[in-house]
């Protein structure tokens, strides 16, 4: 009897939790090439290429543009807030927002690097 | 010489193999001289991996370039610690430690229970070589080590932000948890698969699963004021997947620690325990698996490093053999003990691993959905700190409140209305500590609120304990207080170290919600001469300075501190420029206030052309608790750990053997 108790409180956590990390918890996390399709706020990722301008600092903001890691669509980005240290051309960045008029407008202090791999080759 | 050390690394792996296939013939026939020359063959192994591992480590020491190893992670500039710590800094080296720690453990494990480990489990052995052989084949085939490239004139030097003492410690104390947890897990599988079920493994293994609980715990935190310093974005613990690798396994150790007492006193919840250690251990497996293989980014790239497919397949087996060995020996496990009563420290300690599994089950199902998501669904998404923040909170206040409560519970049944009298004062105490902290402004954090208030009465309850029994060693005629104090703790080190170790939770709880409910910050840009005031200090930015050390240049922001008119001098922030690795780091400033124990942070984020800064300042309140938390905890562990001659009489009594097991 007890066991059937656990189970269901079990199963009922269960579905709570799919249901929340569905639901709550996560934003998508798009590539350019995905962007088409989205209306919403997701998490955008790609490689910088080219060259930055503008002042992250500023009223008008830090514009880049980003890449498909393994693709060519590519989508300018303005950007407000702080940026990190490890924010170069060629390295992977991540902004939170929304494409409004295609151009990708991240919401502040959003942006994030991953830190380059211990393990891996330098990149 | 890297041949030589090529060559080790080929000895280890036939040294280990023969353990696994040796040991297991020797066991299954019951066959006592093939089980001791497997045994041999695991220290064997250990030594000859002690050679290959002086071997890279001299190479290191000699910025020997012709090693890809070496050339890949050190520099000539590099300062010699770091240096030597790249052994562990690369994959091939770090599989080296690991497999240099495994072999190790296994040796010392099984020399300190020869008995027991010869005799009663003696599949032990096989079970370590197989682990072992695993990682000697990555070493030997996959990943070595040792290979050679015509030398280039330096080397790739090491990602500054990694140059940092918290870093240099970081991954040998957390290898020493990983690796450690495989000695639990292989008595316990040795166990299941000699038909035993006795508990004298569980005490022979107790102290290992202790110091490798202990060894991941400090690891995390090393880890976490790494991050706190040297990321320095404001906080401590960012619910990465790399963090949440070393937290899981420990989360799962913790609820083990527990229930094998219940299972040591009472001969109850085999079967849990037998799961738990070997979801534990595979966690760790797993935990090592996502910092290396690359698959959190995403799932497309796991499938570029060959060495994830190896750890995925490995961690099957493992699980499947664990799986099916236990379902197998279900039967012999099941206990005619059952559980008597709901209110009852059995019932406790049960209802505290629920808790523990099940938020450690949340964290790894945040660590494991996006890549589930990408795989089913083709959308990637990330899981952000406020999924980890609820489930956190949701199991950790009654986790904290168990703390309290456990310790006063009496065995089999307890009634509600004795463990109500016993823990009157530390509630009382707690009310009035919530009290006390809405008038000092704490009621602005509701949750926070109830985290401290929570935390006060596991305090109390605590000190209560200490004052009862101290008390009680005074009546039974110790002389004075402490001599009492002392007495007491050295007579039941596991209870009482325990109890500083849930202290020290306690202290982690109250430092991690003074940052996180309850810091202030501000961004501002500031020219010379200006101010900035937050939480009742005063900043003045007074200039900026760039100066030339060995390897970087030095930006720095520098910031006159006042608070109520006194002066508490100057704070720099600012960044580190690298020239030879072309990289750039957040070098932020933090002021400690020890009496407060708060931590005034500064980034300081940009210099302007016009000589104006923008800077973020932070004030952390209670932060630094944390860092004396794991100081308690390390303290506690020790406690708890530290040999104790009467134990080991009584242990002997019990188990009805004259030298019983050694001291492990």
């Amino acid at each position: 009897m007890r066991l059937v108790v656990a189970l269901s409180v079990a199963a009922a956590l269960a579905v709570f939790l799919l249901y929340t990390s569905l639901a709550g918890g996560s934003t998508p996390s798009v590539q350019p090439s995905q962007l088409a399709g989205q209306s919403g706020v997701v998490s955008l990722g790609g490689r910088v290429v080219g060259s930055s301008t503008g002042d992250a600092r500023a009223a008008g903001g830090m514009r880049f543009t980003v890449r498909d890691p393994k693709g060519t669509a590519t989508v300018p980005v303005v950007y407000r807030g702080t940026v990190p240290d490890q924010f170069k051309t060629g390295r992977e960045v991540y902004v939170t927002g929304t494409l409004r008029d295609g151009v990708f407008v991240a919401e502040k202090d959003s942006m994030v690097t991953r830190c380059p791999s211990k393990y891996s080759a330098k990149s | 010489m890297p041949l030589l050390g090529r060559a080790a690394l080929i000895l280890a792996f036939g040294l280990v193999v023969y353990a696994a296939v040796a040991g297991s013939y020797g066991a299954w026939r019951r066959r006592r001289l093939v089980v001791e020359s497997a045994r041999n063959a695991l220290c064997g192994a250990f030594g000859v991996a002690l050679v290959a591992s002086l071997v890279l480590l001299a190479a290191l020491a000699r910025h020997d370039f012709r090693f890809t190893y070496v050339a890949d992670h050190t520099s000539r500039e590099l300062p010699l610690r770091y240096t030597l710590s790249a052994f562990w800094g690369g994959q091939e080296g770090s599989l080296l430690l690991w497999f240099l720690v495994l072999t190790g453990a296994a040796s010392g494990a099984i020399a300190l229970n020869r008995r027991l480990t010869t005799d009663v489990l003696p599949w032990t052995a096989p079970i370590l070589g197989g682990l072992a052989s695993f990682f000697a084949f990555l070493l030997v085939a996959v990943s070595s080590p040792f290979a050679t490239q015509p030398a280039p004139v330096d080397g790739a030097g090491l990602n500054p932000s990694l140059q940092n003492p918290y870093m240099l410690a970081h991954p040998p104390m957390l290898y020493l948890g990983y690796v450690g947890l495989s000695i639990p897990f292989a008595f316990a599988m040795a166990a299941l698969a000699s038909s035993r079920n006795d508990e004298r493994w569980l005490v022979a293994t107790r102290r290992w699963t202790l110091a490798a609980w202990t060894f991941l715990g400090v690891a995390i935190l090393l880890g976490a004021k790494w991050a706190y310093e040297e990321v320095g974005w404001g906080g401590w613990y960012a619910w990465d997947p790399v963090e949440n690798a070393a937290l899981m396994p420990w989360l799962v150790a913790t609820a083990y620690l527990h229930s094998v007492m219940i299972q040591e006193k009472k001969n109850m919840l085999r079967v849990w325990n037998a799961v738990l250690v070997a979801l534990a251990f595979g966690l760790s497996l797993f935990g090592t698996f996502l910092t290396r293989s690359g698959v959190i980014n995403s799932i497309h790239s796991f499938t570029q490093s060959p060495l994830g497919s190896w750890f995925l397949g490995f961690i099957a087996v493992v699980a499947a053999g664990s799986t099916a060995l236990i379902l197998v020996r279900l039967p012999v496990l099941r206990s005619r003990t059952r559980l008597e009563s709901l209110v009852s420290r059995e019932a406790a300690f049960l209802y505290n691993n629920l808790f523990l599994v099940a938020f450690a089950l949340t964290v790894l199902w945040g660590v494991v959905y996006p890549l589930v998501s990408e795989a089913v669904r083709g959308v990637a998404v990330t899981v952000g700190a406020p999924y980890y923040d609820f489930f956190g909170i949701a199991f950790g206040l009654p986790l904290v409140i168990l703390m309290g409560i456990g310790p006063v519970v009496a065995w089999r049944r307890a009634s509600l209305r004795s463990v109500g009298r016993t823990l009157l004062l530390p509630g009382g105490v707690a009310v009035v500590a919530g009290a006390a902290l809405v008038l000092a402004g704490a009621g602005s954090s509701p949750v926070g609120l109830v985290g401290y208030t929570f935390a006060a009465f596991v305090l109390a309850a605590i000190v209560v304990e200490f004052i009862r029994g101290t008390r009680a060693r005074r009546a039974l005629g110790e002389p004075s207080w402490p001599r009492a104090l002392a007495s007491l703790v050295s007579r039941n080190r596991r209870r009482y170290g325990g109890y500083i170790v849930h202290a020290a939770i306690v202290l982690l709880l109250v430092g991690a919600i003074g940052i996180g409910a309850f810091s202030t910050t501000r961004e501002v840009r500031l020219q010379r001469g200006e101010t900035v005031t937050v939480d009742g200090y005063t900043l003045a930015y007074v200039g900026s300075t760039a100066e030339r050390v060995a390897n970087a240049k030095e930006l720095r922001a520098h910031l006159q501190v006042t608070r109520n008119g006194d002066d508490l001098g100057t704070i720099a922030a600012g960044k580190n420029r690298y020239p030879a690795e072309g990289e750039s780091s957040n070098e932020v400033g933090i002021r400690t206030d020890l009496l407060r124990a708060e931590d005034l942070f500064v980034i300081a984020d940009r210099f302007d052309r016009g000589g104006s800064v923008f800077i973020k300042v932070i004030v952390n309140p209670l932060v630094n608790l944390i860092w004396l938390a794991g100081i308690v905890f390390l303290f506690g562990s020790v406690v708890a750990m530290w040999p104790d001659a009467r134990e080991q009489a009584r242990l002997a009594r019990r188990f009805g053997e004259p030298e019983a097991l050694a001291p492990a």
